[in-house]
């Protein structure tokens, strides 16, 4: 039962991770938060949702779909932070609230207040090992979260921009005294982090039920991430989504289900009492 | 500066004769007791508001003292006069936890941490169902009895009137206990904090003890708040109690009517709140509360300081006495 | 008899020490210097006697007491207060509420202000030539202002001691004599002064003694005119002139 919990628990890890990245990295970058982060998923589930149930599309061509909402949601959030004034943390913590807010409530609108999955029947089927029982909706979750994490890996390692995302994300002035436009940084940002969301919320709403406030939760979890992570270390971030997930799965085991939202939440608070100076850890 | 002056007398006569001009109206009374109650929550939100820290997890203390005198006078007996100070009291215990872990933190990251603080006592509650009866929440609290004064007897459950003027009485008396509070030197100490905690340090301040006092206070008023929501509603449940709405609307109040203010964040309420419900509510059933993170929109990227606080530019709160803010 | 005393006192960050095994000692009714080049450890000092950081090694007496362990709001009970190198005003509050905090919280504690302490807070302005601006918010306020605005706020908590941070940096001319009259002022009414001036504008003029400070290091202490003579001082000067400019 054990290797049940540590094999959906990192897989449900990594699918976190796959989350938690670009709130991570717009994070970094920009020094905002985006606590619309999880609306955002949400309304990229809904969007495959959408085109799912109504053209019978399989899956897979629901992802350029919800890539296009994330992006457009996405830049548009990216011009209403770039109007922030100082404190610029607790600023954008503010406004992303509203902007969550606002799209809930869109949400709401166009889809109703009704739960909804899409439903792949194959991935209901799956694979025995022994003992262990393998869903092909697990290891799809697993494969295309662990691809994505990877290629943003060698985005960010080997390509020109990553290096520049980088050194914004280590020092913005001394990057931008090195030529680096932080500006344009931020925008990209945005952009990765809209795709990073994109190819997550299609994922998202066949794992879990999509209805217009279940953001929030995937907002936590984006948040706890992160601040487990520090910033600009994917590495981090793959342990942080793999501890929670199992954290989640043996609080569920231990107490039950109903005990697993508190884990997030007893996790994050626990992380930001241990570093009460917060991600970036610096004294004044 | 007349306008500002004028608006809060005439904005109290017109809430003192409210239930004559709407005839007694149940729509119209139902929602301005809700937005009383909601200016309530943005005035205790906004003493903790006053002193920097922006809190995202009120509902936490809400939803603490509506579940306290519910089960006090559900299950003991005991008059909701005597439980709901009572949910207060452990609403102010709940913060003073919450104080242990949160008060280090600052500006954004202690408002990350009071949002994920909400769904521990939720999560309790939620669980405990021996206690608290759990998901299902409870049904048939007893409501408020009517006061007597003399052979005048004043009935609050009975009626929406009777309801809407309590919860007017115990703003306007809240409203009086946080003036009191902000323009003493608790207020001057907190602002001080606000502005430039290291500076207050250094004049003397005890910057930590006056924050923890600020959210006992603040959480101490929230919980009383839920405990008269509850019997005034007469049922409720963790998800309602202790959801994003009750940390949402204090916060949001408090922002767009001016948190340097005293009464910007009530002033919020009692105007937000009625346009959603009377223009936005019949407009757009599903969807009308994206009118909250519009506005929360507009007021931190052109008005920081809240309408109210803008209409009284350069008079925030003061030690200086005899105007009103 | 000494009001401040400072026994090898050392403060490192991460591996670099900013002040390294300070002697020094304040007389009751003094008005020292504080002089260095950029870094030299100026403002380091001030918050270790202030309280802000702690020392890696060294001690702290101040009316023979030692306070280097001090919470930052216990020490100006004690009786010293300071001043900011960049100013620090409560932007949002009048700048007569900034004056009245200082007063309320340096003495004893009233739930409300008391009339005397409106009053000598009014007093304060009055003596920083800020009475005209009470009711001005003290972001509004102009730079030199928000400096005096600081000074006023520090005596209004009755110090003993003063810790002065560059108060006249930036000033004209004619700020500078009047804050020379101001200090002199201050003196007057008690109240020993430390003042760091990194351009020497004011301290050179006031000083009873200096004590000058390079790297972390004490190179000379004494009269102004022996320490402004003092080769390792011009050194002090003159090199950060040449090599850092
Ligand atoms: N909080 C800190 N953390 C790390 N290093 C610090 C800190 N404060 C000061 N330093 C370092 O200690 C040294 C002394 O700094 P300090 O501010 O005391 O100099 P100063 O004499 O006041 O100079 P200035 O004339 O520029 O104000 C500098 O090298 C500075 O970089
Ligand atoms: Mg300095």
């Amino acid at each position: 039962m054990w290797t049940t919990v540590v094999v959906s628990g990192i897989t449900l890890g990594s699918f976190y991770t796959l989350i938690a990245m670009g709130f991570a990295l717009i994070f970094g970058v920009t020094r905002t938060f985006n606590l619309a982060h999880g609306e955002v998923l949400v309304l990229a589930g809904y969007a495959a949702y959408w085109l799912w149930k109504t053209s019978g599309v399989s899956l897979l061509f629901t992802f350029p779909a919800a890539v296009l909402v994330a992006l457009v949601v996405c830049l548009i959030l990216q011009r209403l932070f770039s109007r922030l004034r100082e404190p610029l943390e607790l600023n954008s913590i503010v406004m992303s609230f509203g902007v969550a807010i606002l799209l809930q409530n869109g949400m709401l609108f166009f889809f109703s207040g009704d739960y909804r999955l899409i439903r792949v029947p194959t991935f209901n089927q799956g694979l025995h090992f022994n003992t262990l029982y393998l869903s092909y909706g697990q290891l799809t979750l697993l494969a295309l979260s662990l691809l994505v994490i990877g290629l943003l890996y060698l985005l960010m390692r080997h390509t020109y921009l990553g290096k520049a995302l980088r050194a914004t994300i280590q020092d913005r002035e001394a990057a931008a005294l090195a030529g680096i436009n932080v500006g344009a940084m931020g925008i990209l940002a945005f952009a990765i982090g809209a795709i990073l969301i994109g190819l997550a919320g299609p994922l998202y709403g066949c794992v879990h039920y999509l209805y217009p406030t279940a953001g929030l939760q995937a907002t936590l979890l984006a948040i706890t991430i992160t601040i487990f992570a520090g910033v600009g270390r994917i590495r981090g971030l793959i342990l942080g989504g793999w501890i929670l997930a199992l954290a989640e799965s043996c609080a569920v085991v231990l107490f039950g289900a109903s005990w697993r939202e508190l884990v997030g939440a007893v996790m994050l608070i626990t992380l930001l009492a241990l570093r009460p100076q917060g991600i970036l850890g610096r004294e004044q | 500066m007349q306008v500002a002056r004028a608006a809060p007398v005439l904005g109290l006569v017109f809430l003192l004769l409210l239930p004559v001009f709407a005839r007694y109206n149940d729509y119209v009374l139902q929602v301005f007791t809700h937005a009383l109650l909601l200016a309530t929550l943005a005035l205790a939100w906004n003493i903790l508001g006053v002193s920097g820290s922006i809190s995202l997890g009120h509902a936490a203390f809400f939803g603490a003292g509506a579940y306290t005198s519910a089960l006090l006078s559900l299950d003991l007996g005991v008059s909701p006069w005597a439980t709901i100070p009572l949910g207060g009291v452990l609403a102010a215990g709940i913060a003073a936890i919450m104080g242990l872990f949160c008060l280090r933190l600052r500006g954004a990251y202690f408002a990350l941490a009071t949002l994920a603080f909400v769904e521990i006592p939720k999560v309790i509650t939620d669980n405990w169902d021996g206690l608290t009866r759990g998901s299902l929440g409870l049904v048939g609290l007893p409501g408020l009895p009517s006061l007597r004064l003399g052979s005048y007897h004043f009935d609050i459950s009975g009626s929406l009137a009777g309801s809407y003027y309590f919860v007017l009485g115990y703003g306007l008396v809240l409203l009086l206990l946080v003036t009191l509070m902000f323009r003493s030197n608790l207020g001057l100490a907190l602002q001080a904090i606000r502005e430039e905690e290291i500076a207050a340090e250094a004049v003397g301040i005890q910057v930590q003890r006056y924050r923890l006092l600020s959210l006992l206070l603040s959480a101490f008023f929230t919980g009383i708040t839920g405990a008269c929501y509850g019997h005034l509603i007469r049922y409720i449940e963790p998800g309602l109690v202790y959801g994003l709405h009750f940390s949402a609307m204090p916060m949001i109040f408090a922002i767009c009517g001016g948190r340097f203010t005293i009464l910007g964040p009530a002033l919020a309420a009692l105007v937000l709140y009625p346009v959603d419900q009377f223009i936005f509510h019949p407009l757009l059933p599903a969807g009308h509360e994206f009118l909250y993170g519009a506005v929360i929109i507009l007021a931190i990227l052109f008005m920081p300081s809240g309408v109210w606080g803008q209409l009284r530019k350069g008079h925030f709160v003061s030690i200086k006495t005899g105007s009103i803010e | 008899m000494s009001l401040l005393k400072l026994e090898a006192l050392s403060k490192k960050f991460g591996d670099h020490w900013a002040l390294k095994e300070i002697d020094f000692s304040i007389d009751e009714g003094e008005i020292v210097g504080l002089v260095g080049p950029n870094g030299a450890g100026k403002t380091t000092l001030f918050n270790l006697i202030a309280c802000r950081h702690r020392p890696t090694s060294g001690r702290v007496l101040f009316a023979n007491e030692e306070t280097t362990l001090c919470k930052p709001h216990k020490i100006q009970k004690l009786g010293i207060s300071r001043t900011f190198q960049s100013s620090r005003p409560f932007a949002k509050m009048s700048t007569l509420d900034n004056v009245v905090v200082g007063r309320v919280f340096g003495g004893e504690f009233h739930l409300f202000a008391q009339s005397t302490d409106i009053d000598s807070a009014r007093q304060l302005l009055e003596l920083v030539g800020l009475a005209h601006k009470e009711q001005t918010p003290a972001g509004d306020l102009t730079l030199s202002e928000q400096r005096r605005l600081d000074l006023a706020r520090a005596l209004a908590t009755q110090p003993r001691l003063l810790l002065l941070d560059e108060v006249v940096a930036g000033f004209s001319p004619v700020a500078v004599k009047q804050a020379v009259d101001l200090v002199r002022r201050v003196r007057q009414r008690g109240v020993t002064l430390f003042i760091v001036d990194h351009f020497l504008s004011l301290s050179l003029r006031v000083s009873d003694r200096l004590l000058a400070l390079d790297h972390g290091e004490k190179v000379a202490e004494g009269r102004p005119q022996e320490v402004m003579r003092n080769r390792e001082v011009i050194r002090a000067y003159l090199g950060t002139r040449y090599e850092d400019e």
